[in-house]
C-alpha cells in the first residue's frame, strides 16, 4: 500500500476529530464585514463589562463590525438572512488582549540598539499581518496585542496596538501611538560597555524632560501664550500624546527598588500614564505606593512566580499584587518569551500560584484593554463595541479548553472546526 | 560510632530512615557536618540580614541567634519523624558500595532474613480515601493500608493495626504517584543513590508536582525524600538510538550493525542445530559483541526498548521500517508529526513521549502534511499508541527539569498541564492521566511496581485537592514507598497558597525586613 494513499486519508480523520467535540456544529458562517449580520448563540456569555454580567444561554447579534445586541436566547430577534453560529455548549468571551507582545511584526526589528534612549523609533513600520505568529496567536483566542520593541535600551520606541486580523498593516492597526516602551532596568545594562541604574535613570529622565519641554513649547504656542512657533521635530512629536495622557508608557520594570523608581519618576514626577509591564520578582512589595499613586495599571508577567529566599516561599506574583490591594491587574506573555497563544495559560499559572480565574480572565480582557487605553473599542462584550469575540469550549483559562471560533471586526477569521491541522 | 551526630540528628527531629547501618552513620556524620556548616552560614546570613534590616535586632543575643538558626534548619529539614527500623548490616553495605551494584528489594530481604531478625512492620493507612486507581476504577470512601512501603489492602472495613500512621485524606483525591519519563536536576547524576541530596529543593518541588518516580540518567528512581533507601527502581531503562536522516552514514551503520547481530544470532541457531550431529561444530565467535553491538543484541533480543528522537513524517516512517525489519521495540520522543502517520506508527507498535504543546509550523517546502497540531496526542492515542508526556520547556530551562526562573507551567513542576494540553486537542482526561501514570510505567517497564493503585504495588500516591488536570490543583501530600515525602502544610514553599483550601486565603506576613524569632 502506498504511503501517499494513507496520507490522503489523514485530513478526513483530523476533520472528524475536530467535529467530534462537545460543541454542536452550527450552520453557515463567513460574513465579510459591511452590513452583514452575524448571530452567535452560545451556552454562556462572559461579557466582562463593568458590572461583570454573565449571561447564560445568550445570543449576540453583530452588525457590520460591531456588536448590535446582546441578550438571552429568545429575547434577541435573529434577523432573517443572518449567518448563525450555534454552539450551545460553549462560552462566548471577549477576544483576549495582550499588553506586551513582540511578535506582531518582524522579529528582526525587535531591537534597534542605536542609543541608550531612542525616542524616534516606532513599531508601526514593522507591523506584519498574516504571519505564522499571527495564526498561533489566533489559536489562543488572542485578538489584539500591543506590539512593542524589546528592552535592550532604556527607551526603544513607540508601540502599536494591532488586531490579529486584516490583510494589510493598515487594516491590522488599532491604535498608534499606543505606548512608549521604556525599560527602566534589567536589560539595558548590557548597552555598549555597560551602564548602571544611576546613569540609566538620569539619561531616561533627561530624554523625557526634553520631550516634555517640546510638548510644553507647542502647547504654549497653540494656546496663544507664545508667539514663537516651535520647530517641528519628528523625534519628539509623538510624545505630545504621551503628555496629553492619550497613551501610556509600557514600562519594563521589576524588582521593588526599580518599580519604586518607576512610580516616582514616571507616574508622579512626569505625570505619565504608566503601566508596570513585568512587575515581577518582588515588585509587589511596592503595592502600597502603586495604590496610593492611583492611576497605574499592572500587567504582570511573563514570570508568574518568585522564589523568596528569605522566607523560602514561592509567591505567585499576580496573587501577591492582588492580595496587596491592586485591582487593575492583568498578566502578559512578553511573546515570544511565552508564546502569544498561551496568554490564557499565563492566567492559569497565576491562578495555580494563588490568583482566581475570573480575575485572571478580566486581567487579559477588560483590564488589559484599559491598560492600552483601547477599552472604548475592545476588551468586553458590549453593544457598540468592536465585535472581537471568541467561542471557547469552556473556561478560557483552562488549558484543556479550545478556542473554536474567532471573530474580529465582525468577521469569522478562524474556525478551528474546519482546520485540517488544528493548532 | 559518632554518638554526637546521632544526638544532634535525633534532637533535630530528623528522619533517620532505615538505611543500612553503616550508611546511616556515614550519612549521620554528613548531616552533622553539614549542620555545623549550615549553622555557621546561617549565623552569618542572619547577622547580615539583621545588620541591613534593623539595627535594634543587631543586639540580639547569641542564644537567640542560635535558636533562630535551629528554626531555619528545622524548617528546611523538619518533618514529623517517621521511624523505620534499620535493615541490613555493615557487610551488606560495604558489598553494595564496593561493587557498585544495588540489590533488588527481594534479594535484600532474603539476605536480611538470613542474617538478622526482620524489623517490625510499618504501616500507613490512608482513610476516607477517594482512590483513582488508574485501573479504570474509582474507589470511594475506602481505606488504603500500606505495609512496609507496599499497598497491602484497599477497601472498606480494613483492619488498621494500632501501630499504623493514619492519614485522613477526606476531601482529597488519591492518584498513583506521577511518573516523569525524563528528568534532570531532581536527583543526582550517575547513580542517584550515590549522588543525590535527598533534601534538595528540586526534589521537594518535584514531589509537590505529584511526581514519585523519575527517569534520571536512564534509570528509574523514586523521589525518596530524606532517605536513600529503595531509591533505585530499575536500571538501563532504554537503549538510546540515533537514526536521523541528517546523519545518513549513522543510519547506515545502525542498520549494518543490527544485520550483523541478527546474522550472528542465526549462525548461533545453526550451530546449535549442527552441534547435535557434529560435536566438532565450530561455535560462532562472540568476542566482537561489545559496545554498540551489545546494544543491538539487547534490542533484537527484546531486552530493552530503543529510545529515539524523531519528529518528521519521514523520520517516523524510517523508524517504523527499522523496527519492523529487526523486531525492535521503539519509544519515540517528540513525534510532533506523528498525527500524519499514526496508522503506520500503530502497526509498528511504538510508544511515544509527546509534548502536546509543540508549536512547529508546517513546512511549506514539503509535499505532505507537516507541522505540529494540538490534536497529535489524541490522534496517536486513538490509534492505540501508548503515550506519555514531556513538558515543553522555556527560555530558562528544559521541560525535563525544574526552573526557578519564574516562567511557570513549562517544566516538571507542572507536568500534568502538558497532558492537559493534550486534552485540549481531544485526548480524554482518562487517557491523559494514564499517560502520567500507568502508561508511563509501561513505557519504562516498571508497571509491575508503580503506575496504578493495586494491592502489592508500591505505596506511591499523589494526594491532591482536585483533578490533576485542572490548573489550580496542588498536591496536599505526596507519598513515596509508604512514607509521606511531601506535606504541603509542613513545607514552607506552597503552604500559603489557598491555605486550608480557601481561594481567598490571606497572604503570608511579609518578612522584609525579616525579624528574628518570627515564625516562617
Amino acid at each position: 500500500m502506498s504511503e501517499i494513499k494513507r496520507l490522503t486519508q489523514i485530513p478526513v480523520l483530523v476533520a472528524a476529530i475536530g467535529l467530534g467535540s462537545a460543541c454542536v456544529a452550527g450552520s453557515a458562517f463567513g460574513s465579510s464585514g459591511g452590513d452583514d449580520v452575524l448571530v452567535l448563540k452560545v451556552g454562556k456569555i462572559l461579557t466582562m463589562n463593568a458590572d461583570d454580567d454573565v449571561i447564560n444561554n445568550g445570543t449576540i447579534v453583530v452588525r457590520g463590525t460591531t456588536i448590535a445586541e446582546i441578550g438571552k436566547w429568545g429575547e434577541v430577534d435573529v434577523p432573517a438572512g443572518a449567518d448563525v453560529i450555534e454552539m450551545t455548549d460553549c462560552w462566548l468571551v471577549p477576544g483576549l488582549v495582550e499588553a506586551h507582545n513582540h511578535t506582531g511584526g518582524s522579529m528582526s526589528d525587535l531591537h534597534d540598539y542605536v542609543y541608550l534612549t531612542n525616542p524616534g523609533l516606532r513599531t508601526l513600520d514593522t507591523v506584519a499581518p498574516q504571519t505564522p505568529d499571527v495564526e498561533w496567536a489566533q489559536s489562543g483566542g488572542v485578538t489584539s496585542a500591543l506590539l512593542i520593541p524589546g528592552s535592550g535600551t532604556n527607551m526603544s520606541g513607540f508601540g502599536t496596538v494591532v488586531k490579529f486580523a486584516g490583510k494589510s498593516a493598515d487594516e491590522a492597526v488599532l491604535k498608534f501611538p499606543a505606548s512608549i516602551k521604556i525599560a527602566q532596568a534589567g536589560n539595558p545594562e548590557g548597552y555598549w560597555w555597560g551602564v548602571g541604574r544611576m546613569f540609566m535613570n538620569y539619561n531616561l529622565r533627561a530624554t523625557l524632560e526634553q520631550a516634555r519641554e517640546y510638548n510644553a513649547a507647542w502647547e504654549q504656542y497653540e494656546s496663544g501664550q507664545s508667539e514663537t512657533k516651535p520647530l517641528f521635530n519628528p523625534m519628539w512629536d509623538d510624545f505630545r500624546g504621551l503628555y496629553r495622557r492619550e497613551f501610556v508608557a509600557s514600562v519594563h520594570t521589576q524588582i521593588y527598588q526599580v518599580v519604586m523608581t518607576t512610580v516616582d519618576m514616571l507616574a508622579d514626577k512626569l505625570a505619565i500614564r504608566t503601566v508596570l509591564d513585568h512587575s515581577t520578582f518582588d515588585g509587589w512589595k511596592t503595592a502600597r505606593l502603586v495604590t496610593e499613586q492611583g492611576d497605574i495599571l499592572t500587567m504582570n508577567g511573563p514570570r508568574q512566580f518568585h522564589f523568596d529566599r528569605t522566607q523560602r516561599k514561592i509567591h505567585g506574583n499576580a496573587a501577591r499584587w492582588w492580595q496587596s490591594g491592586i485591582r487593575r491587574l492583568g498578566v502578559n506573555t512578553d511573546a515570544p518569551v511565552i508564546p502569544q497563544h498561551e496568554l490564557s495559560y499565563q492566567g492559569a499559572m497565576a491562578c495555580w500560584y494563588g490568583w482566581t480565574p475570573y480575575e485572571a480572565l478580566r486581567g487579559i480582557t477588560r483590564v488589559s484593554s484599559e491598560a492600552l487605553m483601547v477599552d472604548d473599542r475592545i476588551g468586553s462584550i458590549e453593544v457598540g463595541k468592536d465585535a472581537d469575540v471568541c467561542i471557547w469550549s469552556g473556561d478560557p483559562i483552562d488549558p484543556r479548553s479550545t478556542c473554536w471560533i474567532m471573530v474580529i471586526n465582525g468577521d469569522v477569521v478562524r474556525d478551528a472546526r474546519d482546520e485540517l491541522r488544528r493548532f | 560510632m559518632n554518638w554526637q551526630h546521632g544526638v544532634t540528628v535525633r534532637t533535630m527531629g530528623l528522619q533517620m530512615m532505615s538505611m543500612k547501618q553503616n550508611r546511616q552513620w556515614r550519612f549521620g556524620s554528613w548531616v552533622g557536618s553539614m549542620l555545623s556548616v549550615c549553622c555557621a552560614f546561617a549565623f552569618i546570613l542572619l547577622g547580615l540580614t539583621t545588620a541591613t534590616a534593623e539595627a535594634a535586632s543587631a543586639s540580639t543575643t547569641t542564644a537567640n541567634m542560635m535558636s533562630g538558626t535551629e528554626g531555619v534548619l528545622l524548617a528546611v529539614l523538619g518533618q514529623e519523624p517517621q521511624r523505620r527500623g534499620r535493615r541490613g548490616s555493615d557487610d551488606d553495605a560495604d558489598e553494595a558500595s564496593e561493587d557498585g551494584t544495588e540489590k533488588s528489594g527481594a534479594d535484600e530481604d532474603e539476605a536480611v532474613e538470613e542474617e538478622e531478625e526482620e524489623d517490625p512492620d510499618t504501616y500507613l493507612a490512608l482513610t476516607n480515601a477517594t482512590v483513582y486507581a488508574m485501573t479504570g476504577a474509582v474507589h470511594r470512601n475506602v481505606t488504603v493500608l500500606c505495609k512496609n512501603g507496599k499497598i497491602h489492602e484497599i477497601g472498606t472495613g480494613v483492619q488498621v493495626p494500632d501501630t499504623a500512621e493514619i492519614l485522613d485524606v477526606d476531601g482529597y483525591r488519591v492518584y498513583p504517584g506521577l511518573i516523569a519519563v525524563r528528568s534532570s536536576g531532581i536527583l543526582g547524576g550517575g547513580d542517584p543513590s550515590d549522588s543525590s541530596d535527598v533534601y534538595s529543593m528540586n526534589l521537594t518541588l518535584a514531589l509537590a508536582a505529584g511526581i514519585t518516580t523519575a527517569n534520571t540518567g536512564n534509570l528509574a528512581a523514586k523521589l525518596t525524600y530524606g532517605t536513600l533507601e529503595d531509591m533505585v527502581q530499575k536500571r538501563n531503562l532504554f537503549e538510546s538510538l540515533r537514526y536521523s536522516s541528517r546523519n545518513p552514514q549513522g543510519k547506515k551503520s545502525v542498520r549494518d550493525g543490527l544485520r550483523k547481530v541478527r546474522d550472528h544470532l542465526r549462525d548461533v541457531a545453526s550451530y546449535e542445530e549442527e552441534k547435535r550431529d557434529n560435536p566438532d561444530a565450530e561455535k560462532p565467535d562472540e568476542k566482537w559483541i561489545t559496545g554498540e553491538y551489545a546494544k543491538y543484541m539487547r534490542l533484537i533480543k527484546g531486552e530493552a526498548a530503543a529510545e529515539v528522537d524523531a519528529n518528521t513524517v519521514h523520520e517516523l516512517i524510517d523508524l517504523c521500517d527499522l523496527s519492523e525489519e529487526f523486531g525492535i521495540e521503539l519509544v519515540i520522543r517528540g513525534a510532533y508529526e506523528g498525527w500524519a502517520v499514526a496508522p503506520r506508527l500503530a502497526r509498528a507498535n511504538v510508544s511515544a513521549i509527546v509534548t502536546p504543546r509543540d508549536t512547529v509550523n508546517a513546512n511549506p517546502r514539503s509535499n505532505r502534511p507537516s507541522g505540529s497540531t494540538i490534536e497529535n496526542a489524541a490522534i496517536l492515542y486513538e490509534h492505540g499508541i501508548r503515550l506519555t508526556f514531556m513538558p515543553v520547556g522555556s527560555w530558562f530551562g528544559s521541560g525535563t527539569g525544574i526552573s526557578m526562573g519564574g516562567l511557570a507551567g513549562r517544566d516538571l513542576q507542572h507536568l500534568p498541564m502538558e497532558a492537559a494540553f493534550g486534552v485540549r486537542g481531544g485526548l480524554s482526561g482518562e487517557a491523559a492521566m494514564r499517560g502520567l501514570t500507568i502508561d508511563a510505567a509501561r513505557i519504562m517497564g516498571i508497571d509491575d511496581r508503580v503506575g496504578t493503585i493495586e494491592v502489592g504495588k508500591d505505596a506511591d500516591f499523589f494526594v491532591c485537592d482536585g483533578d490533576p488536570l485542572h490548573y489550580m490543583t496542588q498536591s496536599r501530600w505526596t507519598i513515596v514507598n509508604g512514607r509521606i515525602a511531601y506535606d504541603k502544610d509542613k513545607e514552607s514553599l506552597f503552604e500559603h497558597i489557598r491555605k486550608g483550601g480557601d481561594v481567598d486565603a490571606p497572604p503570608p506576613t511579609d518578612h522584609w525586613p525579616r525579624r528574628l524569632g518570627q515564625p516562617w
